[in-house]
């Protein structure tokens, strides 16, 4: 027990020694928590857009005028010449493309179906679909008032009529994306420390040959491992805490759920990682290797956690993949308790599968380690 | 085997691969012994220490080390012996009364002997104005030293020295020996490997090894008298030249 004791202390002695350490704790989180918080943005707003009204009447101005209101859409300009229309979107000049068309206001009065033709800029095609939902929100509210004021209709109908849909995103009312992406990014940063910190502070010291003391003295290898995962941990969750501050103070989020259950579930997480960084000490001889061979699996798992492509989005076999990647569950662990504040209980399926592979991983990790120091 | 010896080797070898580094080597160490492993790099010298510290398994034969077997007891093994690798390997970051409190700490001693070994090294070391600074910040030869001294904080019988004196100047290098004769005054035994032949003259045994296998042992008076030479550095030179 005793020997734990020092080797903790000297762990953190030498963390501690010199700035750069308290400055990467510090201030990766700062610069990651700002920047991509800001930058990886899925929120579509001022949508250009090129309107050419062939009816010009008082129905297609009312029309158009929805989108004049609207802050997710930016008019910049009417075009008569239909040819000329594809012209905007090729030069990026306007992303979309409304043409109404002649005998707008005709089709709809005479009850007849009225058309509107869209184009689309498909390039990226998450913000088209995210467009042609607004636009069709806008269009089901035109549609809404022309029957309410239309005189004919009898009550009854009006009111059978108004079943509609009205998407209300109950945990990110303005569908945000900050809220969303940033308890991704605290999952992130967790990962990168831990794991880069522990696979290269092994291998460190099997490079300058001190692993190689410590293994001629009576420790035993269990008491290694404890004496570098007890201050990784306890770096880590600091690292969580000091993300949570500046997450609070730039983009004033805090944490709706419980702030134990939070560490709880952040502390299985970094079994996984302190197993993963373990294991790559173990297949790496130089400090650069387990810098690249980090890099390598840090990578893998943020691509198959669902942080930047949808799980959905991706080929069946991939998605089983990633049902083994810790992270996966963590970003919905984490996002569940910062925007909904969502119970334990309700957490359990993640909070399973992420520990099964976390203990796995670190079981397996600490085995190998124990294995190659014979 | 026998127990009496504080090193006994028999048909030790270890492979790597289809290389031999260290090849059927059998011999013997008495305790309170300075041992010398002579040889040219590549020789083995480092893979056979490795083995006799439990740091390394042995492809084939056997070796007991202050009585207890390398193949089955490494763990009691460890409690008696100390080692010195041929890399410096103290902690640079920590200061030199750090590492002596973390390696005191590791060998289980207790708080006031850690702190009574730690004053007690450091004053033997000359290192007072020293005691917290940062280890790198120390000469070659000091580091050399402390680490040295580091290694004999469990008070182990014997202690293997894997070039202790690697690229350090003469002066120091007669200073190390000037302690590793008071080591062995006290009854430790040392084994210890150098390139250098002038150091082989202080051994009372010395062994030379060559392509992994012991080619010769003895004492440096009896192997001078068999070769017909002054200095060890003729004796080797005539050896090597031979195989
Ligand atoms: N882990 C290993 N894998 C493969 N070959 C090895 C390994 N360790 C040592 N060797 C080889 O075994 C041979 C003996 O190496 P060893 O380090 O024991 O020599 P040495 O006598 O200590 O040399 P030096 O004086 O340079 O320290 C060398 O040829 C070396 O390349
Ligand atoms: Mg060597």
């Amino acid at each position: 027990m005793r020997q734990i004791f020092y080797l903790v202390q000297k762990e953190f002695r030498q963390i501690f020694r010199d700035f750069s350490m308290v400055r990467i704790l510090f201030v990766v989180p700062l610069i990651q928590i700002f920047i991509l918080g800001n930058a990886i943005t899925t929120d579509v707003k001022n949508i250009k857009i090129v309107f050419q009204d062939q009816d010009k009447t008082p129905y297609s101005r009312e029309f158009i005028s929805r989108f004049v209101h609207s802050e997710y859409f930016k008019i910049i300009g009417f075009e008569e010449n239909y040819n000329r229309l594809s012209s905007y979107l090729d030069s990026g000049k306007a992303s979309l493309a409304i043409v109404i068309p002649r005998h707008f206001q005709r089709d709809i009065v005479l009850k007849d179906k009225p058309d509107i033709q869209l184009l689309v800029d498909g390039v990226d095609g998450n913000s088209a679909g995210v467009s042609l939902g607004y636009i069709t929100d806008i269009v089901q509210k035109y549609q809404e008032r022309l029957i309410e004021s239309s005189p004919d209709l009898s009550l009854q109908v009006k009111n059978v009529r108004r079943v509609e849909t009205e998407p209300r995103f109950w945990f990110n009312p303005n569908l945000e994306s900050k809220l969303y992406i940033v308890p991704g990014i605290i999952a992130l940063i967790l990962l990168i420390i831990t794991l880069f910190l522990t696979s290269m502070g092994i291998v460190r010291e099997k490079e300058i040959g001190t692993l190689e003391q410590l293994m001629v003295t009576p420790i035993r290898s269990y008491q290694l491992v404890i004496g570098k995962i007890i201050p990784f941990s306890i770096l880590g969750m600091l690292e969580i805490m000091i993300s949570m501050g500046f997450v609070y103070l730039i983009f004033g989020i805090g944490v709706k759920g419980s702030l134990p259950l939070l560490l709880f579930e952040s502390s299985l997480f970094i079994i996984s990682t302190l197993g993963l960084g373990i294991f790559i000490s173990t297949i790496s001889d130089t400090q650069q290797q387990a810098l690249f061979i980090a890099w390598f699996f840090m990578i893998f798992s943020i691509l198959l956690s669902g942080f930047f492509i949808p799980i959905a989005n991706m080929p069946p076999v991939i998605q089983h993949i990633t049902r083994l990647n810790p992270l996966r569950y963590y970003i919905v662990i984490l996002r569940e308790i910062y925007l909904k504040g969502t119970s334990f209980k309700d957490l359990i399926p993640e909070t399973l599968a992420m520990a099964t592979f976390g203990l796995c991983l670190f079981f397996a990790a600490v085995m190998r380690f124990r294995k190659k120091l014979g | 085997m026998q127990t009496d010896k504080a090193v006994s080797v028999s048909k030790l070898s270890r492979h790597f691969g289809k290389f031999i580094a260290v090849d059927e080597i059998s011999f013997e160490v008495d305790k309170g012994e300075i041992f010398g492993f002579l040889g040219a790099n590549g020789a083995g010298k480092t893979t056979a220490i490795k083995m006799l510290c439990g740091l390394l398994k042995p492809t084939s034969g056997e070796a007991t080390v202050a009585g207890f077997s390398i193949n089955s007891d490494t763990s009691k093994i460890k409690k008696n012996i100390g080692y010195m690798s041929q890399k410096f390997s103290l902690y640079d970051d920590l200061t030199v009364k750090e590492n002596i409190e973390f390696y005191g700490g590791i060998y289980g001693l207790s708080r006031e002997k850690i702190s009574d070994k730690t004053d007690q090294l450091i004053s033997e070391l000359n290192l007072d104005k020293m005691k917290n600074s940062l280890t790198r910040s120390l000469p070659l030869g000091w580091k050399q030293r402390l680490a040295l001294s580091t290694s004999l904080l469990h008070d182990p019988s014997i202690i293997f020295l894997d070039e202790p004196t690697g690229g350090v100047d003469p002066i120091s290098r007669r200073n190390f020996w000037r302690i590793i004769y008071e080591i062995a005054s006290r009854g430790k035994t040392v084994f210890v490997t150098t390139h250098y032949m002038d150091e082989a003259e202080y051994c009372n045994r010395v062994s030379i090894m060559h392509k992994g296998k012991i080619i010769e042992l003895g004492t440096p008076t009896g192997l001078k008298q068999k070769y017909n030479k002054t200095t060890m550095q003729d004796i080797f030179i005539s050896i090597i030249g031979q195989n």
